[in-house]
């Protein structure tokens, strides 16, 4: 036991110093969702991928958050390359794939646009993928047990329950806050363009009065001039 | 159990892994990616990413390519630099914020050499983790010595915090949208009320002028 610990330790140095060079596949994060919000600049295309497996779900949810129209072209495809679906100057949108293996090619277009970047944000929601992985890591590292009168399993059952609740409040918060990004920004839009034509307005009102005046009065000058 | 704690010290040193099924994108040489994370104060947020180089010779792309590194920035929402570091081809950077608000991470490969690139793309895996994702449980659970039932308690403890922090920051975004929709608004009103007493007055000043300056030239 004694060498077996030592056996270890010094691993775990080994390891500490040489970390880099090691890939490990299995044990990666909890949680399969992702969501990036990203500037699309003007006139350009941006493809992102994302590797799937078998009998999988992929749920893509985007939405233009800021920039003049709001509006952007998307489109997914599949690893065999044949367009799944294609949106035409759409503001947001949702599409749910059953997948095969391979990677699943998604695009934001904003080539139609020559002066304005777009602002998006996209959330990609995996299912049914090896989330079995997960209970495992757990039930070696900690330790001692639980002495309870309830079944363990039925407490676990209600515990996995709540997990999945706050999965999805978390998922709704997301969706909510990119909501609320966009209508800010459509506001704070409106109030600097509200300001910039109020001023302009009011500059060239002055502007053309005073032309006004002095137009007519030059008109009358000559006239005066060839009287005497 | 005496050898789980150091069992748990491997894996928590492994815990520094790569994204495998996480996104990926393509990005050229002089190219620089941004995403913008919009997150609560006192938020830590773990990236992760790993590069492959397109090798026109086996037609496909190599696993990890030594001496090309990725250059990451991150702005705070004062568009203050609060990270600016070259990392190699497979990194992992980590912040926490102290404002709340928009925050900026861009990526850019320091690459000078032109043939590193010539032909091809640079395929890079990211994985961004916000909050009670960048907890890593089996180290918790080592590190306090937790059963299996406390362990989940936690993690639903610190998911729970984590959304109440997410909706306080959405409070405060929504004041802060409110005051600005009304600002507007006051202003559209105002705004129109002066332009349309300027218009007035000065239409009746034009008039005035004028007929005084067309009787002075007695023409009236």
């Amino acid at each position: 036991m004694e060498v077996g610990r030592v056996i270890v330790c010094a691993l775990a140095v080994f390891v500490a110093l040489f970390s880099e060079r090691f890939v490990v596949l299995a044990s990666f994060s909890q949680s399969m969702d992702s969501d990036f919000t990203f500037t699309l600049p003007a006139g350009r295309k941006e493809c992102f991928f994302q590797t799937m497996k078998k009998d999988a779900s992929l749920e893509i949810e985007y939405q233009v958050l800021d920039g003049a129209g709001l509006d952007v072209d998307f489109l997914i495809s599949s690893p065999s390359g044949q367009v799944l679906f294609s949106d035409y100057h759409k503001s947001d949108g949702v599409h749910t794939v059953e997948t095969v293996d391979g990677d699943y090619m998604f695009c934001f277009d904003n080539t139609f646009s020559t002066v304005s970047e777009k602002l998006i944000f996209f959330e990609l929601i995996l299912d049914n993928m090896e989330i079995e992985e997960e209970q495992d890591d757990w039930k070696e590292y900690v330790q001692g047990t639980d002495i309870l009168d309830m079944k363990l399993e039925d407490i676990m059952d209600t515990i996995n329950n709540v997990k999945a609740r706050l999965g999805k409040s978390v998922h709704i918060q997301t969706v909510l806050r990119a909501f609320e990004a966009r209508d800010r920004n459509i506001q704070e839009s409106n109030f600097d363009r509200v300001n910039f034509w109020s001023i302009t307005n009011m500059v060239v009102m002055m502007v053309i009065s005073g032309i006004q005046v002095y137009l007519v009065r030059s008109l009358f000058e000559d006239k005066r001039k060839v009287r005497t | 159990m005496m050898l789980a704690y150091p069992a748990a010290g491997v894996l928590l040193i492994l815990a520094w892994i790569y994204p495998s099924h996480a996104l990926y994108f393509h990005i050229g040489e002089t190219e620089k990616k941004c995403f913008i994370e919009e997150i609560p104060d006192e938020t830590m947020v773990i990236g992760k990413y790993r590069t492959q180089l397109w090798d026109k010779v086996t037609s496909s792309f190599l696993a990890a390519t030594p001496g090309l590194g990725m250059h990451v920035e991150i702005k705070d929402p004062d568009t203050k630099i609060i990270l600016s570091r070259q990392y190699g081809s497979d990194g992992r950077f980590t912040f926490t914020s102290h404002t709340p608000g928009e925050h900026q991470i861009c990526l850019h490969s320091n690459s000078t050499k032109m043939a590193l690139f010539a032909g091809g793309k640079l395929r890079v895996h990211l994985d961004i983790q916000v909050g009670e994702h960048t907890n890593n449980y089996p180290e918790i659970a080592a590190k306090d010595k937790l059963t299996e039932l406390q362990l989940r308690a936690r993690q639903l403890l610190d998911q729970v915090e984590q959304i109440q922090k997410e909706q306080n920051y959405q409070r405060y975004r929504e004041e802060r949208f409110r005051m600005t929709s009304e600002s507007t608004n006051q202003r559209v009103l105002w705004w129109s009320i002066a332009q349309t007493l300027i218009l007035i007055v000065t239409g009746i000043w034009q008039m005035k002028h004028l007929k005084s300056f067309f009787e002075a030239k007695k023409l009236v």
